[in-house]
Protein backbone atom coordinates (compact mmCIF):
# COMPACT_ATOMS: atom_id res chain seq x y z
CA UNK A 1 0.00 0.00 0.00
CA UNK A 2 1.35 3.38 -0.93
CA UNK A 3 2.12 5.31 2.22
CA UNK A 4 1.72 9.04 2.53
CA UNK A 5 4.71 11.35 2.51
CA UNK A 6 4.02 12.62 6.03
CA UNK A 7 3.66 9.05 7.29
CA UNK A 8 7.02 8.11 5.79
CA UNK A 9 8.56 11.32 7.15
CA UNK A 10 7.33 10.34 10.59
CA UNK A 11 9.43 7.19 10.43
CA UNK A 12 12.56 9.30 10.11
CA UNK A 13 14.09 10.69 13.24
CA UNK A 14 14.28 14.37 14.14
CA UNK A 15 17.88 14.78 13.03
CA UNK A 16 17.32 12.96 9.75
CA UNK A 17 14.35 15.16 8.90
CA UNK A 18 16.40 18.28 9.59
CA UNK A 19 19.33 17.11 7.47
CA UNK A 20 17.97 18.20 4.08
CA UNK A 21 16.94 21.76 5.06
CA UNK A 22 20.13 21.99 7.12
CA UNK A 23 22.22 21.01 4.10
CA UNK A 24 20.30 23.50 1.98
CA UNK A 25 20.87 26.35 4.48
CA UNK A 26 24.55 25.36 4.69
CA UNK A 27 24.92 25.32 0.89
CA UNK A 28 23.26 28.71 0.44
CA UNK A 29 24.71 30.70 3.33
CA UNK A 30 27.77 28.95 4.80
CA UNK A 31 29.58 27.30 1.90
CA UNK A 32 29.71 30.50 -0.23
CA UNK A 33 31.23 32.34 2.75
CA UNK A 34 33.79 29.62 3.51
CA UNK A 35 34.88 29.33 -0.11
CA UNK A 36 34.78 33.05 -0.85
CA UNK A 37 37.87 34.94 -1.92
CA UNK A 38 40.14 35.67 1.03
CA UNK A 39 38.48 33.22 3.44
CA UNK A 40 41.06 31.29 5.51
CA UNK A 41 41.52 27.53 5.30
CA UNK A 42 40.19 27.22 8.84
CA UNK A 43 36.80 28.53 7.65
CA UNK A 44 36.60 25.72 5.08
CA UNK A 45 37.54 23.10 7.67
CA UNK A 46 34.92 24.40 10.13
CA UNK A 47 32.30 24.53 7.37
CA UNK A 48 32.97 20.86 6.62
CA UNK A 49 32.63 20.12 10.35
CA UNK A 50 29.16 21.70 10.26
CA UNK A 51 28.19 19.40 7.42
CA UNK A 52 29.68 16.46 9.29
CA UNK A 53 27.59 17.30 12.36
CA UNK A 54 24.43 16.81 10.28
CA UNK A 55 25.60 13.36 9.20
CA UNK A 56 26.83 12.51 12.70
CA UNK A 57 23.39 13.35 14.10
CA UNK A 58 21.77 10.72 11.84
CA UNK A 59 24.26 8.11 13.01
CA UNK A 60 23.82 9.10 16.65
CA UNK A 61 20.05 8.98 16.37
CA UNK A 62 20.05 5.19 16.07
CA UNK A 63 22.05 4.51 19.25
CA UNK A 64 21.83 7.69 21.31
CA UNK A 65 18.72 9.55 20.15
CA UNK A 66 18.99 11.95 23.08
CA UNK A 67 22.16 13.51 21.67
CA UNK A 68 21.18 13.58 18.00
CA UNK A 69 19.25 16.86 17.94
CA UNK A 70 21.77 18.89 20.01
CA UNK A 71 24.58 17.67 17.74
CA UNK A 72 22.58 18.56 14.62
CA UNK A 73 21.34 21.99 15.77
CA UNK A 74 24.30 23.22 17.79
CA UNK A 75 26.85 21.63 15.49
CA UNK A 76 25.54 23.39 12.40
CA UNK A 77 24.68 26.70 14.10
CA UNK A 78 27.97 27.10 15.98
CA UNK A 79 30.18 26.10 13.03
CA UNK A 80 28.19 28.44 10.74
CA UNK A 81 28.67 31.32 13.19
CA UNK A 82 32.42 30.59 13.30
CA UNK A 83 32.64 30.51 9.50
CA UNK A 84 30.83 33.86 9.22
CA UNK A 85 33.12 35.33 11.89
CA UNK A 86 36.21 34.09 10.04
CA UNK A 87 35.01 35.39 6.66
CA UNK A 88 33.05 38.57 7.44
CA UNK A 89 33.68 40.06 4.00
CA UNK A 90 31.43 37.41 2.46
CA UNK A 91 28.48 38.80 4.42
CA UNK A 92 28.72 42.34 3.06
CA UNK A 93 25.38 43.35 1.51
CA UNK A 94 27.17 44.17 -1.72
CA UNK A 95 28.17 40.49 -2.03
CA UNK A 96 24.78 39.00 -1.13
CA UNK A 97 22.00 39.35 -3.68
CA UNK A 98 18.35 39.44 -2.63
CA UNK A 99 17.45 36.02 -4.04
CA UNK A 100 20.23 34.27 -2.13
CA UNK A 101 19.36 36.19 1.04
CA UNK A 102 15.73 35.13 0.88
CA UNK A 103 16.72 31.54 -0.02
CA UNK A 104 19.03 31.48 2.99
CA UNK A 105 16.30 32.76 5.32
CA UNK A 106 13.91 30.09 4.04
CA UNK A 107 16.58 27.41 4.46
CA UNK A 108 17.34 28.32 8.06
CA UNK A 109 13.62 28.67 8.80
CA UNK A 110 12.94 25.17 7.44
CA UNK A 111 15.90 23.78 9.40
CA UNK A 112 14.53 25.36 12.59
CA UNK A 113 11.04 24.00 11.85
CA UNK A 114 12.28 20.49 11.07
CA UNK A 115 14.44 20.46 14.21
CA UNK A 116 11.85 21.92 16.58
CA UNK A 117 8.65 20.41 15.22
CA UNK A 118 9.42 17.24 13.24
CA UNK A 119 6.70 14.99 11.83
CA UNK A 120 5.51 12.62 14.54
CA UNK A 121 6.39 8.90 14.31
CA UNK A 122 3.66 6.35 13.65
CA UNK A 123 1.80 4.89 16.59
CA UNK A 124 3.47 1.62 17.56
CA UNK A 125 0.14 0.18 18.73
CA UNK A 126 -2.29 0.24 15.83
CA UNK A 127 -4.88 -1.56 17.97
CA UNK A 128 -5.33 1.62 19.97
CA UNK A 129 -6.67 3.45 16.96
CA UNK A 130 -10.46 3.60 17.22
CA UNK A 131 -13.06 4.59 14.68
CA UNK A 132 -14.24 8.14 15.14
CA UNK A 133 -12.66 10.83 17.22
CA UNK A 134 -13.03 10.15 20.95
CA UNK A 135 -12.89 13.85 21.67
CA UNK A 136 -14.95 16.44 19.88
CA UNK A 137 -13.23 19.69 18.97
CA UNK A 138 -14.64 22.66 20.86
CA UNK A 139 -14.91 24.65 17.68
CA UNK A 140 -14.00 24.41 14.02
CA UNK A 141 -11.65 26.80 12.33
CA UNK A 142 -13.97 29.03 10.33
CA UNK A 143 -13.62 29.10 6.59
CA UNK A 144 -11.68 31.97 5.10
CA UNK A 145 -9.31 32.51 8.03
CA UNK A 146 -6.50 30.69 6.27
CA UNK A 147 -6.85 33.05 3.33
CA UNK A 148 -6.54 36.12 5.57
CA UNK A 149 -3.54 34.76 7.43
CA UNK A 150 -1.97 33.42 4.21
CA UNK A 151 -2.37 36.80 2.52
CA UNK A 152 -0.87 38.54 5.57
CA UNK A 153 2.07 36.12 5.57
CA UNK A 154 2.63 36.63 1.83
CA UNK A 155 2.65 40.40 2.28
CA UNK A 156 5.05 40.04 5.22
CA UNK A 157 7.38 37.89 3.11
CA UNK A 158 7.10 40.46 0.30
CA UNK A 159 8.29 43.14 2.71
CA UNK A 160 11.46 41.13 3.33
CA UNK A 161 12.53 41.53 -0.30
CA UNK A 162 12.96 45.31 0.06
CA UNK A 163 16.34 46.93 0.79
CA UNK A 164 18.91 44.20 0.11
CA UNK A 165 21.29 46.46 -1.79
CA UNK A 166 22.38 48.66 1.12
CA UNK A 167 26.17 48.82 1.38
CA UNK A 168 26.59 50.37 4.84
CA UNK A 169 26.28 47.50 7.37
CA UNK A 170 24.56 49.57 10.11
CA UNK A 171 21.89 50.85 7.75
CA UNK A 172 21.45 47.39 6.22
CA UNK A 173 20.84 46.02 9.72
CA UNK A 174 18.33 48.80 10.46
CA UNK A 175 16.48 48.10 7.20
CA UNK A 176 16.26 44.39 7.99
CA UNK A 177 15.05 45.17 11.52
CA UNK A 178 12.34 47.52 10.28
CA UNK A 179 11.29 45.04 7.58
CA UNK A 180 11.04 42.25 10.14
CA UNK A 181 8.99 44.40 12.56
CA UNK A 182 6.71 45.50 9.70
CA UNK A 183 6.17 41.90 8.63
CA UNK A 184 5.28 40.78 12.14
CA UNK A 185 2.85 43.71 12.48
CA UNK A 186 1.17 42.77 9.19
CA UNK A 187 0.75 39.12 10.21
CA UNK A 188 -0.65 40.23 13.58
CA UNK A 189 -3.14 42.62 11.98
CA UNK A 190 -4.26 40.01 9.41
CA UNK A 191 -4.84 37.50 12.20
CA UNK A 192 -6.85 40.00 14.25
CA UNK A 193 -9.02 40.88 11.26
CA UNK A 194 -9.61 37.19 10.51
CA UNK A 195 -10.56 36.41 14.11
CA UNK A 196 -12.63 39.57 14.50
CA UNK A 197 -14.99 38.53 11.70
CA UNK A 198 -16.65 35.77 13.66
CA UNK A 199 -15.87 36.31 17.30
CA UNK A 200 -18.33 34.74 19.73
CA UNK A 201 -18.10 37.83 21.85
CA UNK A 202 -20.40 40.78 21.38
CA UNK A 203 -20.07 42.02 17.83
CA UNK A 204 -19.85 45.81 17.87
CA UNK A 205 -22.30 47.86 15.88
CA UNK A 206 -21.14 49.91 12.93
CA UNK A 207 -21.44 53.06 15.00
CA UNK A 208 -19.22 51.66 17.75
CA UNK A 209 -16.65 50.47 15.21
CA UNK A 210 -16.62 53.86 13.49
CA UNK A 211 -16.28 55.71 16.80
CA UNK A 212 -13.53 53.40 18.00
CA UNK A 213 -11.46 53.78 14.86
CA UNK A 214 -12.04 57.53 14.57
CA UNK A 215 -8.77 58.59 16.31
CA UNK A 216 -6.73 56.41 13.97
CA UNK A 217 -8.56 57.77 10.93
CA UNK A 218 -8.00 61.35 12.12
CA UNK A 219 -4.32 60.49 12.52
CA UNK A 220 -4.28 59.08 8.99
CA UNK A 221 -5.87 62.27 7.63
CA UNK A 222 -3.34 64.43 9.53
CA UNK A 223 -0.46 62.40 8.13
CA UNK A 224 -1.95 62.60 4.63
CA UNK A 225 -2.33 66.39 4.99
CA UNK A 226 1.28 66.72 6.16
CA UNK A 227 2.42 64.66 3.20
CA UNK A 228 0.40 66.81 0.79
CA UNK A 229 1.83 70.03 2.25
CA UNK A 230 5.40 68.69 2.08
CA UNK A 231 4.82 67.53 -1.49
CA UNK A 232 3.45 70.91 -2.58
CA UNK A 233 6.23 72.76 -0.74
CA UNK A 234 8.83 70.62 -2.49
CA UNK A 235 7.54 71.40 -6.01
CA UNK B 1 -18.33 40.04 5.71
CA UNK B 2 -19.30 43.63 6.40
CA UNK B 3 -18.12 46.69 4.52
CA UNK B 4 -16.05 47.62 7.56
CA UNK B 5 -14.10 44.36 7.22
CA UNK B 6 -13.32 45.21 3.59
CA UNK B 7 -12.13 48.68 4.66
CA UNK B 8 -9.97 47.06 7.35
CA UNK B 9 -8.41 44.70 4.80
CA UNK B 10 -7.75 47.61 2.43
CA UNK B 11 -6.11 49.54 5.26
CA UNK B 12 -3.79 46.60 5.90
CA UNK B 13 -2.83 46.61 2.21
CA UNK B 14 -2.23 50.38 2.43
CA UNK B 15 -0.06 49.77 5.50
CA UNK B 16 1.98 47.12 3.67
CA UNK B 17 2.56 49.48 0.74
CA UNK B 18 3.54 52.27 3.13
CA UNK B 19 5.94 49.95 4.98
CA UNK B 20 7.52 48.87 1.70
CA UNK B 21 7.94 52.46 0.50
CA UNK B 22 9.27 53.49 3.91
CA UNK B 23 11.74 50.64 4.02
CA UNK B 24 12.87 51.40 0.50
CA UNK B 25 13.41 55.06 1.45
CA UNK B 26 15.32 53.91 4.53
CA UNK B 27 17.57 51.81 2.31
CA UNK B 28 18.27 54.88 0.12
CA UNK B 29 19.13 56.91 3.27
CA UNK B 30 16.16 59.24 2.76
CA UNK B 31 15.30 59.29 6.44
CA UNK B 32 12.52 61.91 6.42
CA UNK B 33 10.62 60.05 3.72
CA UNK B 34 11.21 56.79 5.52
CA UNK B 35 9.85 58.06 8.84
CA UNK B 36 6.84 59.59 7.06
CA UNK B 37 5.86 56.38 5.27
CA UNK B 38 6.51 54.21 8.31
CA UNK B 39 4.20 56.48 10.34
CA UNK B 40 1.57 56.14 7.59
CA UNK B 41 1.95 52.37 7.83
CA UNK B 42 1.63 52.28 11.60
CA UNK B 43 -1.44 54.55 11.63
CA UNK B 44 -3.13 52.56 8.85
CA UNK B 45 -2.47 49.33 10.67
CA UNK B 46 -3.85 50.79 13.89
CA UNK B 47 -7.01 51.95 12.08
CA UNK B 48 -7.46 48.51 10.50
CA UNK B 49 -7.15 46.70 13.81
CA UNK B 50 -9.51 49.14 15.56
CA UNK B 51 -12.09 48.57 12.83
CA UNK B 52 -11.84 44.81 12.92
CA UNK B 53 -11.42 43.87 16.53
CA UNK B 54 -14.39 42.40 18.38
CA UNK B 55 -15.92 43.74 21.60
CA UNK B 56 -18.66 46.24 22.22
CA UNK B 57 -16.56 48.95 23.84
Amino acid sequence: MARGLLERLGDLGTAAQATIPGFYAWAVTVAPAAWSRGAPLLAKVIACMGLASLVAAIVLERRWPRYARPVSVWGLVSTSALVWALAPAALLPSRIDAARGVAGMIGWGLFALASAAPALPRDAEPARIVDGAPLRPRSKIPRGDAWFIGAGTLMAVGLQTVGWSVVVPERALLVRLVALASGLAVIGAATQIALGRHSRRVRPTRRVRARRSLPAFVGLCVVAAIGLVLFLAGR
Amino acid sequence: MQAFDVVAALLVVLAVVAFAVGNSALARAEDIHAVYWLVVGVVSMRAAVQLARPGAA
